[in-house]
C-alpha cells in the first residue's frame, strides 16, 4: 500500500476525489450488472467493498464515507428486488445494508489511520534528512573555513615575513639572501593567486552559477592552450599528445574544458618528479570521447581513486603542494558537461586520469578548400 | 642623457597599483602621467598626447569599456586594458571596443613591459609603411611574393590558411579576438562561425608547429582568440 503515497506519485487533488469516488462505485455497479448471471448477491457486496477499500486507501475519509453510502444505495437500487427502486421486499436485506455500511466505515477508519501513519513517517524521514544535511553542511563549512584560512595565511605569512625582512634588515642582507627573499615573495604571491582563482571557480561551481557556453572545438586546441599556459610549470617534462587527426569536434565550453586539462596537467606537475613524461591520448568509444592523461609519478594512494576528486583532498596530509581544489573543479566541470572523470593507478606505475564526454549532436561542417599543389 | 622614453598615461583608481606601475615603468625608462579617474584620464589624454594608455576597467566615475570606446573614437595610441575581472567576456568586449591588449591583475612587470613593447611596435608599424617581409622565429613571410617559409622550407598554404597566418603574424605578440579574425579572413557575415576559425587554426598548426598539441607560435587565448607568440618578447613574468 506504500505506492501511491510516495512523493513521486502526487496525491489526487482534493476536488477530484469525489467524482472519482462516484465513478468507482459506478464501475463496481457496472461490473455487477455485467456479471449478475454468475454472481450471488454476497459476491456483489464483496465487489462494492473492494471499491470502498480502494477509495479509502487512495482518497481518504470523506470520499470513503461517500463510497459506503453510494454502494449501499446502488446495491439496493440495482440488485435488490424489486429492481430499479429503493424499496426493499425482503427485510433481511436491511441487515446486509447495515453490515455493508458498517464494514465501509470500518475500512475507511482503518485506511485513514494507515495513511496518517505513512504521512507522519514520511515527514519524520524528511526532518531527519534535513537535520543530517544541516549537520553535514555545517561540518563542510567549518572544514572549508579552516582550509581556506590555512591556505590564505600560509603564503601571506611568507610574503609578509620576506617583505619585512627586506625592509628592516636592508644593511645586513647579502645579495643572495635578498634574491632569495624576493623569489619567495613572487612564488608565494603566485600561489596565493592560484588559490584565490580556484576558490572562486569552486564557489561558482557550487553555487550552480556555472554557465556552460558550448562551442564546437577540436580537442587539440583545449590541450594545446593548457600546455602553453603551463609551459613554465611543466619544467621541461616531455608531454606526448599523439591526438588522432580525425577526432571529431566536440561541443564543450572551451574555457571550462581548457581549465580541466590545465588542472590535470598542473596536478601532474605537482606530483611527479621533474622531467618525468606525461602522455595524453584520446579515442572515440561507444558514442563518447575518451581522453586519458597518464603520468609516471608515484600514482594515487591506495583507495583514494575516488577521493582525489573531493574538495580539499590532499594526497599528503598537511602537504602544502595545493589546496585540494583543482581536481574537484575538474569533476564539477566535466559533470556539468554530462561527462565523467575517474582516476586510477596503473599496474606499471603512475596515475591515469580518464575523462569520458558524450558526443552529442552533429559537428557543423566547415567548407573545405582545395589543398595547394 | 638619453632621450626621454615614451610617455605612458596610467588611468587607475587604486593608489597601490599606480605606485607599482609608476615605479616599474619609470625604472624601465618610461615617462608616466597618472589619472585616478575617467574624467581626469580623458583630460590628460587630450593635453599630454601620450604614446600609450594603461586603462583600468574598474574606474569609479565611468565604465572602462565606455572610456575605451571614447578614447578610440579620436585617438590612435594603443590602449592596454588592465582589469581585476578575469572573465573572458570582459576581455573580448574590451578588445572589440578597441583596446589593443589586456592584462588581468595580478600580473608581473615582465608581462606588462612585453605587452607595452608589442603595442608600441604595432603603433609604429601602423604609422609607417607596412613591411612586406616578416621574420618571426623560424617563420618568414614574404607578403609581396605570397611566400611562406619555415626554417627555409617553403610551406604550401591554402588561401584561407595564408590569410589567417599573415593576419596573426602581422599582429605578432598581440591578441586578436575570434570576431576580429573571422571578420578579416571570412568577412563580416561570418563573425559567429568560430568553428571555421578553430578548424583552420588546427590545420595551420599541423603545417607550422612541430607538435600541434603543444603550439609554440600560434597560442590560444581561451575564450578570447589567438595570439601569434612573439619570441622576441618574453611571455613570462
Amino acid at each position: 500500500m506504500t505506492d501511491g503515497m510516495g512523493p513521486e506519485r502526487p496525491e489526487w487533488a482534493a476536488w477530484s476525489r469525489y467524482p472519482a469516488t462516484v465513478a468507482l462505485v459506478a464501475a463496481a455497479t457496472a461490473a455487477g450488472v455485467f456479471l449478475r448471471g454468475h454472481l450471488a448477491p454476497p459476491d456483489l457486496v464483496m465487489l462494492y467493498l473492494l471499491g470502498i477499500v480502494v477509495v479509502a486507501t487512495r482518497f481518504g475519509r470523506g470520499p470513503s464515507l461517500l463510497a459506503s453510502a453510494l454502494s449501499v444505495l446502488a446495491f439496493d437500487y440495482f440488485f435488490v428486488p424489486p429492481f430499479h427502486t429503493f424499496a426493499v421486499a425482503d427485510e433481511r436485506y436491511l441487515l446486509t445494508f447495515a453490515t455493508m455500511f458498517g464494514a465501509g466505515l470500518l475500512i475507511s477508519a482503518l485506511a485513514s489511520r494507515v495513511r496518517r501513519h505513512q504521512r507522519e513517517a514520511g515527514e519524520r524521514e524528511q526532518r531527519a534528512a534535513a537535520a543530517e544535511l544541516r549537520a553535514r553542511t555545517e561540518e563542510m563549512r567549518s572544514s572549508l573555513l579552516s582550509a581556506v584560512s590555512h591556505d590564505l595565511r600560509t603564503p601571506l605569512g611568507a610574503i609578509t615575513g620576506a617583505a619585512t625582512t627586506l625592509r628592516e634588515g636592508d644593511g645586513e642582507l647579502d645579495p643572495a639572501q635578498r634574491a632569495d627573499l624576493v623569489e619567495t615573495i613572487c612564488e608565494e604571491a603566485e600561489r596565493l593567486e592560484r588559490f584565490v582563482v580556484n576558490l572562486l571557480e569552486m564557489t561558482r561551481l557550487e553555487a550552480g552559477a556555472l554557465e556552460v557556453k558550448r562551442e564546437w572545438v577540436p580537442l587539440e586546441e583545449l590541450v594545446g592552450s593548457a600546455l602553453t599556459r603551463l609551459e613554465e610549470r611543466l619544467e621541461g617534462r616531455p608531454v606526448h599528445a599523439p591526438l588522432p587527426a580525425d577526432l571529431p569536434l566536440i561541443s564543450v565550453d572551451p574555457v571550462l574544458m581548457g581549465q580541466v586539462f590545465y588542472n590535470l596537467l598542473e596536478n601532474a606537475a605537482k606530483h611527479t618528479p621533474p622531467s618525468s613524461p606525461v602522455e595524453i591520448s584520446a579515442r572515440v568509444a561507444g558514442g563518447s570521447l575518451v581522453v586519458e592523461l597518464s603520468d609516471h609519478g608515484p600514482g594515487l594512494p591506495a583507495g583514494a581513486e575516488a577521493l582525489v576528486f573531493d574538495k580539499f583532498y590532499r594526497a599528503a596530509p598537511g602537504g602544502t603542494r595545493g589546496a585540494g581544489l583543482g581536481l574537484a573543479i575538474c569533476r564539477g566541470i566535466v559533470q556539468a558537461h554530462g561527462g565523467t572523470i575517474s582516476a586510477e593507478t596503473r599496474p606499471q606505475g603512475g596515475a591515469t586520469f580518464r575523462i569520458t564526454l558524450p558526443l552529442t549532436g552533429e559537428a557543423p561542417s566547415v567548407p573545405a578548400e582545395p589543398e595547394p599543389a | 642623457m638619453s632621450a626621454p622614453g615614451p610617455l605612458v598615461l596610467v588611468i587607475e583608481d587604486e593608489p597601490q597599483m599606480r605606485r607599482f606601475l609608476r615605479a616599474s615603468l619609470t625604472s624601465h625608462g618610461f615617462q608616466v602621467v597618472e589619472a585616478s579617474g575617467a574624467k581626469e584620464g580623458t583630460a590628460l589624454a587630450t593635453s599630454h598626447n601620450p604614446e600609450i594608455v594603461l586603462l583600468d576597467l574598474g574606474l569609479p566615475d565611468a565604465d572602462g569599456m565606455a572610456l575605451t570606446r571614447e578614447l578610440r573614437g579620436w585617438a590612435r595610441m594603443p590602449i592596454i586594458v588592465i582589469s581585476a575581472r578575469g572573465r573572458e567576456a570582459d576581455k573580448v568586449e574590451a578588445l572589440d571596443a578597441g583596446a589593443d591588449d589586456y592584462l588581468t591583475k595580478p600580473f608581473g612587470v615582465n608581462e606588462l613591459l612585453a605587452r607595452i613593447r608589442v603595442a608600441l611596435r604595432h603603433a609604429q608599424q601602423a604609422r609607417g609603411a607596412t613591411e612586406t617581409v616578416m621574420e618571426i622565429g623560424p617563420l618568414r613571410l614574404d607578403l609581396g611574393r605570397r611566400e611562406v617559409t619555415l626554417d627555409g622550407r617553403e610551406l604550401h598554404l591554402t588561401p584561407i590558411e595564408y590569410r589567417l597566418l599573415t593576419l596573426l603574424a602581422s599582429h605578432a605578440g598581440k591578441v586578436l579576438t575570434h570576431r576580429q579574425i573571422l571578420n578579416e579572413v571570412w568577412g563580416p557575415g561570418h563573425t559567429e562561425q568560430t568553428h571555421y576559425l578553430r578548424v583552420y587554426m588546427a590545420q595551420l598548426r599541423r603545417k607550422i608547429e612541430q607538435d600541434p598539441a603543444r603550439p609554440r607560435l600560434l597560442a590560444t587565448e581561451p575564450g578570447v582568440g589567438y595570439r601569434f607568440r612573439d619570441r622576441i618578447d618574453p611571455e613570462r613574468r
